[in-house]
Formats: structure tokens, C-alpha cells, sequence
């Protein structure tokens, strides 16, 4: 019981957490700019800020209406969902880093240097990034349904 | 042996026994997600979030990684080069078909049929072709693909189609030409020929996607954006107008299962080897004939006599003859060749929308044909008008934002 209300406070709070950050994404994009705040960066770019952020949204979203009798296998559904989702973000940026990372630039090598390599990986990172190690947290539920 | 009516009964039970499990089926998480990607609530985000996937892995698989990473450096800083070197008679009537503008510095400006031609196949065609074909087969394995049709239902049956019909579209983002074979699957005559025209006027294939990736990637968003509208509004009105039914379908929706590797290479590399049988003689084909074309002066004239249409009508400019007659032959081809002619951004959207809904390649052209020659003439009568409305209309547009 005590177990089931923390797993319904967490996704509670990331639900809540994810719901502000694809709303985040959307605004920032809408006024056309970009945001950056420690390791938190929202790049302005249409494509990644109005459909990304929509989709963070909605990630969040599926948390937050999952939350309520959690242990009905289509309300942990939602939870699934929204880690999906957030995995599907998380995923497309991180590929997007990683052929950003190999080739050498315009002018450069045909490889990237190591530092180059290593430094594409550092932060600032998008939204999806920071929410993807949190929501991981779901498979932990879904072994233990299991 | 013949069995009586009580024996045959008694074997099925015998055979049920032995065979079927009674007890009470409990949902299993895979059930409750797949349940939740065919609600149109839940279903919707998630279909948006796989189109994005599909998208982002397309480009930085395709843009960023082999074309821009790998494949410029290779053909403007090696093969290029290289090719202008060796090839005698630089500056002859030969050398400008198969090598192109000597002075050219990249694959895109030279226009050669072995220099752009093999640019435009090998260096962007192909890895565009390779990813998509890879992440389509990988939703079809997966079972998500019967999913978007039940989801998409409802939308497509305003224009005249049904769920199905999201197959045709999604097989023409990667080729027209199976695109157009798929249109079998839709039951009666209408949706076919709605089907085949909307292919043939509003869905870009990977080959020119892949290039508008390259040259136009800040606006091609809104080419994308021009397109769909069309589809939708062109899909509404050819409802209202050609005659025929559009019935109900029914679907089997399977499980989610995990795709299996043997299948997928299989499917991926028959797709690949299918799309490079054809349009790679077309792409040099096409290379060649423009460049010919170009030689004896007949763009130059089709410039002038269809230059009032050009500027006034769709305010784009006169240059931009060459590239749609291009188009016929290839249609990645025609916006590498938009490219290099001087406009602004917004005539940059409208040519390449222009490019996009003007006559389908040849290639598609032939399938439709063998589709049958009566559907495919009323299939060029919807395209002239439609090419002619919508090009003038988002010219209006553009005058009304002030861009144009």
C-alpha cells in the first residue's frame, strides 16, 4: 500500500515536471527564441520545440491521469505510455547527437577528433534528455507487475 | 470413413478439449497499450510522436550523418574535381552533359550526368531511401501500421478513403511508383482514382525529400504544411465530385510483436533494389535530357513563352521553367536544380510546391498508366487545374503576408 502511494506520488510530481516542460518547449519556441539554464537548454527550432513540446506535453499528461488507481493494468498503461513517449524524445535527440558526433564538420577531417566526439555529448541537454533517466523508473513496475 | 452428425460433434469436442484453454482472459499490459494507440485521445499523441521519430531519425540519419557528413566532402571535394580533371574537352557540348558547369564547385550546381546524377542517387537518395524504408517496415513488423489505419479512419473518410488508404501515402513518401500499385488494396474505383491523384499531386517522394532536406531544411516545413493542406482540401472536394462509393472496411488489428531481423533486412533491401531499378536510370536519364534540352535552347523558350504564368500567376521566376520540366523526369532532381536560381525564401516554398503537385515523374507516370489509361487521364485533368488554383493561391498568400 505504503509502496503503491509513493509510485503514485512519483509519477505524480514527474507528470507534473513534464507537463511544465513541454509547455516550456512550446512557448519558447512560439516567441521564437531559445532558453538555456544550467543544463537545461530548449532550442528555438520550430520542428523540435512546437511538435517535440507537444509531445513532452503529452507525455506528461499520460502520468498525471495514470496516477489515479495505479494498479488497474489500464491506468498503468497511461504510466507506460508517458515514459514511452518521453523514451521516443529522449531517443530521437540523443541519434541526433550521435550523428552530429561522428562526422569531422564541413571543413574538417572525415572523422570527428575525440574531444570533438566527447564534447558533443556534454550538456546543455534538451527537455526529454534530463526527463529520460526519471522515467526509466517505470520498468521497474512493469518487472514487478510481471 | 464416414462420420455421423453426433461423431463429427464428438471429435470437435475431443479436438477442443485438447486444444483450447478455457478460463478468464486477463488484459496483459501489451493489450492495454495497444488499446491505447487506437483511442483517438491517447492514439493521436502517440501517432504524432511516431511521425516525429520517423521524421528526426530520418534527418539526422540521412541530412546530417551520411549527406552532410560523408557524402558532400566525398563528391564536391574529391569526386567532382576529379571528374573535371580527367574529362576531356572541358567547355564542349559533351563535357557539359556528363560533367557539367566547369566551373561548378559542388555536385548540386554542376548539373553533369555523372556528377550531380550520381550525387543526387548515391549521395542523398540513397541513404534517405535506406532509413525510411528501414523505420517503415520496422512500424509495419511491429503491428503499428494496422493501428494508424483504424486511428486515421474517421479523417480520411472526409475525402473519400478509408484507413487503408494511409498504406498508398506512406508507401509514395518513400516512392510514388508502389505507392500507386498499393492504391489495389482501396475496394472501389473512386477511392482508387482519388487515391492516385492525391499521390500523384500532393505526397513528395524520399528521393526529393531527402533533397529538400538538403537545400531548402529551414522552410521546408512549410513546403511539407502547403502539401497536406492540398491533400485534404483537394482529397474533400474530389469526394464531392466523382461519382462512386466509398464503403466501410473492416480490419484485423494483431498484436504488438518484436520485429524479426531476417525480415526486415529482407523487406528493406527488396524496397531498395526496386526504387534504384527505376529511378536511377532516371536520374541520369533526366541529368542528360535537361542538360540537352538546356544545349538547344528549348528551356530558354519554354522560359519566355510561359514566363507571364511563371512571375504574374505563381510568382516565381522565369528560370524556374527548366527545373519543371526536369520534374517530369525526376523530381529530386528538379529541386537540386531550384537550388542554385536566385529567389527568395517564399519563392523558394512556391517553386518547390510547384515542383511537388506539378506532373508526377515519369516512372509514376508509366505505373499510373498500367493503373489504366482512363484514370489516368482524368488523373492529369485534376492535376492542370489543381496545379493552376493552388499554385496562384499560395502566390495570393504570399502577397496577402507580404513575403511574395
Amino acid at each position: 500500500m505504503a509502496e503503491r502511494s509513493i509510485a503514485a506520488i512519483y509519477f505524480a510530481i514527474l507528470g507534473i515536471i513534464t507537463t511544465a516542460f513541454g509547455i516550456a518547449d512550446i512557448l519558447v519556441t512560439m516567441g521564437a527564441g531559445s532558453f538555456a539554464f544550467g543544463i537545461l537548454e530548449i532550442p528555438g527550432d520550430l520542428f523540435r520545440g512546437v511538435w517535440g513540446g507537444f509531445i513532452v506535453l503529452s507525455a506528461g499528461l499520460f502520468y498525471l491521469s495514470g496516477i489515479r488507481n495505479f494498479e488497474d493494468i489500464h491506468q498503468f498503461s497511461k504510466i507506460v505510455m508517458g515514459s514511452i513517449l518521453i523514451w521516443i524524445m529522449a531517443g530521437c535527440d540523443i541519434f541526433a547527437m550521435i550523428t552530429e558526433s561522428i562526422p569531422g564538420g564541413e571543413d574538417g577531417p572525415w572523422f570527428n577528433t575525440l574531444n570533438g566526439f566527447i564534447g558533443t555529448y556534454a550538456p546543455p541537454y534538451t527537455p526529454a534528455v534530463l526527463l529520460l533517466p526519471f522515467s526509466l523508473v517505470v520498468v521497474y513496475y512493469i518487472y514487478k507487475r510481471k | 470413413m464416414k462420420l455421423t452428425i453426433d461423431q463429427r460433434w464428438d471429435l470437435i469436442d475431443k479436438i477442443a478439449k485438447q486444444t483450447v484453454t478455457f478460463g478468464e482472459y486477463r488484459h496483459t499490459l501489451k493489450d492495454a497499450i495497444g488499446e491505447l494507440t487506437i483511442k483517438p485521445f491517447t492514439g493521436i499523441p502517440i501517432a504524432i510522436a511516431v511521425m516525429y521519430a520517423f521524421w528526426s531519425i530520418f534527418s539526422s540519419f540521412a541530412g546530417t550523418l551520411f549527406t552532410d557528413g560523408f557524402m558532400v566532402k566525398l563528391f564536391d571535394g574529391h569526386f567532382l574535381p576529379w571528374m573535371q580533371d580527367i574529362f576531356p574537352g572541358a567547355g564542349g557540348w559533351l563535357y557539359y552533359i556528363i560533367v557539367g558547369d566547369p566551373l561548378a564547385n559542388n555536385s548540386f550546381e554542376a548539373l553533369g550526368v555523372l556528377t550531380s546524377g550520381f550525387f543526387v542517387a548515391i549521395g542523398v537518395v540513397l541513404p534517405a531511401i535506406f532509413i525510411f524504408y528501414l523505420m517503415l517496415a520496422l512500424l509495419e513488423d511491429m503491428g503499428y501500421m494496422p493501428r494508424l489505419a483504424v486511428l486515421i479512419d474517421t479523417v480520411l473518410h472526409r475525402i473519400g478513403l478509408h484507413g487503408y488508404a494511409i498504406v498508398p501515402t506512406i508507401l509514395s513518401l518513400g516512392c510514388n511508383v508502389p505507392g500507386v500499385a498499393a492504391t489495389r488494396i482501396l475496394e472501389t474505383k473512386k477511392q482508387r482514382f482519388i487515391m492516385m491523384t492525391l499521390l500523384a499531386i500532393f505526397i513528395p517522394c524520399g528521393a526529393q525529400i531527402g533533397i529538400m532536406e538538403e537545400v531548402i531544411p529551414d522552410t521546408m516545413g512549410w513546403v511539407l504544411l502547403y502539401l497536406i493542406t492540398g491533400y485534404f482540401i483537394f482529397g474533400y472536394i474530389l469526394n464531392k465530385i466523382v461519382p462512386g462509393k466509398s464503403p466501410e472496411f473492416l480490419i484485423d488489428v494483431p498484436p504488438y510483436r518484436k520485429p524479426m531481423i531476417s525480415n526486415l533486412s529482407k523487406k528493406v533491401w527488396g524496397r531498395i533494389v526496386g526504387f534504384f531499378k527505376v529511378a536511377l536510370p532516371f536520374v541520369l536519364l533526366g541529368c542528360g535530357i535537361v542538360n540537352v534540352l538546356y544545349l538547344v535552347g528549348f528551356i530558354d523558350w519554354v522560359g519566355n513563352v510561359f514566363s507571364p504564368v511563371f512571375v504574374l500567376w505563381f510568382g516565381v521566376p522565369e528560370a524556374t521553367a527548366g527545373p519543371l520540366i526536369a520534374a517530369f523526369l525526376r523530381k529530386d532532381l528538379a529541386v537540386a536544380q531550384l537550388s542554385v536560381i536566385e529567389m527568395t525564401p517564399y519563392q523558394m516554398i512556391s517553386a518547390v510546391v510547384l515542383v511537388s503537385i506539378y506532373f508526377p515523374c515519369v516512372a509514376t507516370f508509366a505505373m499510373m498508366i498500367k493503373e489504366g489509361v482512363k484514370e489516368m487521364l482524368g488523373a492529369l485533368a485534376v492535376l492542370f487545374v489543381v496545379v493552376f488554383l493552388y499554385g496562384g493561391l499560395i502566390h495570393l498568400i504570399g502577397i496577402l503576408l507580404g513575403v511574395a
